[in-house]
């Protein structure tokens, strides 16, 4: 029954989306001006976002964020003792830790971390934590992506800091963050996995939306200065109107508990 | 709300709505306490002079706040209160914690805090009740008082500028707990209060009402008497109110007072998952609540008994308001 169309990459494992060859095709013409996002959104427009903390009870502050298809849960544990072998600091330590389940991709996969994501991910929290408030202690962030369709790191990154913020750790402010494809002339917000997947070049963008302040930026393939300026001015406000999404579903759950006490 | 697991049928969710508005209604709540979340601009009335205090950080000359929670107004003092951060302890705040591990001259307990308390072998009474100084030998048996995951309560003798916690066990009331059950409830639902040691002797149960969240509900065990211990046959039993015989912990409990600690523990999850404040008056009302229904313990946790509790809270209070008015 279960025979092999076109000759998938993988020859043991069974993918649902045999007629991958037909559809790439049809993709090659992007530089063509009429070119239209496979799910019809316009080139800056973002995937509606959906927030809510409190997912994991178990966890000091947790969150469960959706960007279209792509959803993530990111749970936050701590303050807690260091290790050992750890010296007296005066500052907190963060850690961060961002893997994948085996069933988040199109094919199946070993879940395993992913480390340049959880590295990228500790950059982009830790200008805005105050480490400080925490001396000798450990933040652990550990982020769970279930349901990978482009754009990752940005919702692991926008839901690890509404996490942050259920926990009660102190932080200069909330961390939004977008990502944007370059595909010859146009600059796509949000880009699904097939447009990341044969992209020109790419930006990432954390930003701290209230106090102004941009913590990390992440730029691959040839980019001109003006064109920087340009990606950078689309990411930065819709990393703005994220933050105003992400900050409405806080006041909505403090509002919440402090009904309750 | 926030941890409420209950499968309530549509009834129950109506009833358990109407008592939790009527119980919003009636709690004051001034206007000045206002939820903020993190990088909220907090109002203040700069003319005075104003303190910044935990939780707020200033830009641009505007003071805003670095946690979420609710802003508190003490004169000049503008604080944010985090609603869900962990216990964060303060001087002669008496705790229940868990042993983690045994080291030189000290124990370190984990209090659901920041970091680990430790107890030095000098603050914690001699088995055999003699002040005097410790030797090595006493170092090296520090295992008989306590090992690692035994259950204890004690009071928190200082903080130390580093932030590390020291505690104290020093009196008759402090010690080991055995023979009972310990609860995790969010810790800001056990407020400071004069007595946190609370014995029920028609229940022969008694109750720890740790501030860090740790709540013990064990069996009580009758005090001997002063004069019996100073008999010489009596010193090498090492019994005291908190720590037991050897031959009664072979014993076991009798299977009432074992019914009595599950039922007053299912009290104290069910207030929990109701986020309302633990105190000795409201356990025992809805103990009470429960004997009178004629739940069986096991059917305690159920959404109907959450139910009920939330309404008789609901009356109580309003009944109280009108008996001030």
């Amino acid at each position: 029954m279960a025979t092999k169309r076109g000759g998938s990459a993988s020859s043991t494992t069974y993918s649902p989306w045999s007629n991958q060859k037909t559809r790439r095709q049809k993709r090659l013409d992007l530089k063509d001006p009429d070119w239209v996002r496979a799910d019809g959104r316009l080139f800056h427009q973002c995937r509606p976002a959906f927030f809510r903390t409190g997912a994991v009870s178990a966890a000091a502050g947790s969150a469960y964020a959706e960007l279209g298809d792509t959803k993530v849960i990111v749970s936050v544990f701590g303050p807690r003792e260091s290790k050992k072998a750890m010296l007296y600091s005066d500052v907190g330590r963060l850690n961060c830790n961002v893997s994948y389940t085996t069933f988040a991709t199109s094919v199946r996969e070993q879940g395993s971390d992913h480390k340049e994501y959880s590295s990228t991910l500790h950059k982009a929290l830790e200008g805005a934590i105050i480490l400080e408030s925490f001396p000798k202690t450990t933040v652990d962030v550990f982020a769970l992506v279930l349901e990978s369709s482009g754009s990752d790191l940005p919702l692991v990154v926008s839901c690890a800091s509404l996490a942050l913020a259920d926990a009660g750790i102190m932080m200069y402010d909330l961390v939004t963050a977008v990502s944007l494809s370059c595909h010859g002339p146009n600059l796509i917000l949000d880009p699904l996995v097939e447009e990341e997947s044969h992209q020109d070049g790419s930006l990432m963008v954390t930003y701290m939306p209230s106090r102004v302040e941009v913590t990390q930026l992440t730029i691959t393939g040839e980019w001109s200065v003006s064109r920087i300026h340009e990606a950078m001015n689309l990411c930065i406000s819709a990393c703005s109107r994220l933050g105003d999404v992400m900050r409405s579903c806080l006041k909505e759950a403090a509002a919440a508990a402090a009904d309750d006490t | 709300m926030r941890g409420i697991q209950l499968s309530l049928n549509q009834t129950q969710k109506l009833r358990l709505l109407r008592a939790l508005d009527k119980l919003d209604s009636l709690s004051s709540k001034s206007n000045s306490n206002v939820s903020v979340i993190v990088a909220d601009t907090i109002s203040v009335n700069y003319d005075g002079g104003v303190l910044k205090g935990h939780g707020t950080s200033e830009l641009d000359g505007e003071v805003v706040a670095t946690l979420c929670g609710v802003v508190e107004r003490v004169n000049k003092l503008v604080y944010v209160r985090a609603l869900r951060a962990r216990y964060k302890p303060e001087t002669g705040d008496i705790i229940v914690g868990r042993i983690v591990e045994v080291s030189q001259k000290r124990w370190r307990i984990d209090i659901n805090a920041n970091q680990d308390a430790v107890l030095m072998l000098s603050s914690m009474n001699m088995p055999d009740k003699i002040q005097r100084r410790r030797t090595a030998v006493d170092e090296l048996n520090m295992r008989i008082i306590f090992e690692e995951n035994d259950f204890m309560c004690a009071e928190i003798r200082n903080l130390q500028h580093d932030g590390t916690l020291q505690l104290q066990a020093r009196s008759e009331k402090y010690g080991k707990l055995d023979r009972g059950q310990l609860l995790k409830v969010p810790c800001y639902l056990v407020k400071r209060r004069k007595q946190h040691f609370h014995q029920l002797d028609q229940y022969v149960v008694t109750l720890v009402l740790g501030c860090n969240g740790y709540i013990w509900v064990g069996e009580l065990i009758p005090e001997k008497d002063a004069v019996m211990e100073d008999l010489p046959n009596n010193t090498d039993q090492a019994s005291t109110n908190t720590t037991g015989g050897v031959e009664k912990a072979q014993a076991g409990s009798a299977t009432e007072t074992r019914k009595n600690i599950c039922r007053i523990a299912n009290a104290v999850r069910v207030l929990s998952t109701l986020s309302f404040n633990i105190t000795m008056e409201v356990i025992m009302e809805v103990f009470n609540l429960s004997v009178s229904l004629n739940l069986p313990i096991d059917h305690m946790l159920g959404a109907e008994l959450c139910v009920s509790v939330a309404e008789r809270e609901a009356e109580r209070r309003s009944t109280s308001t009108k008996r001030k008015v």
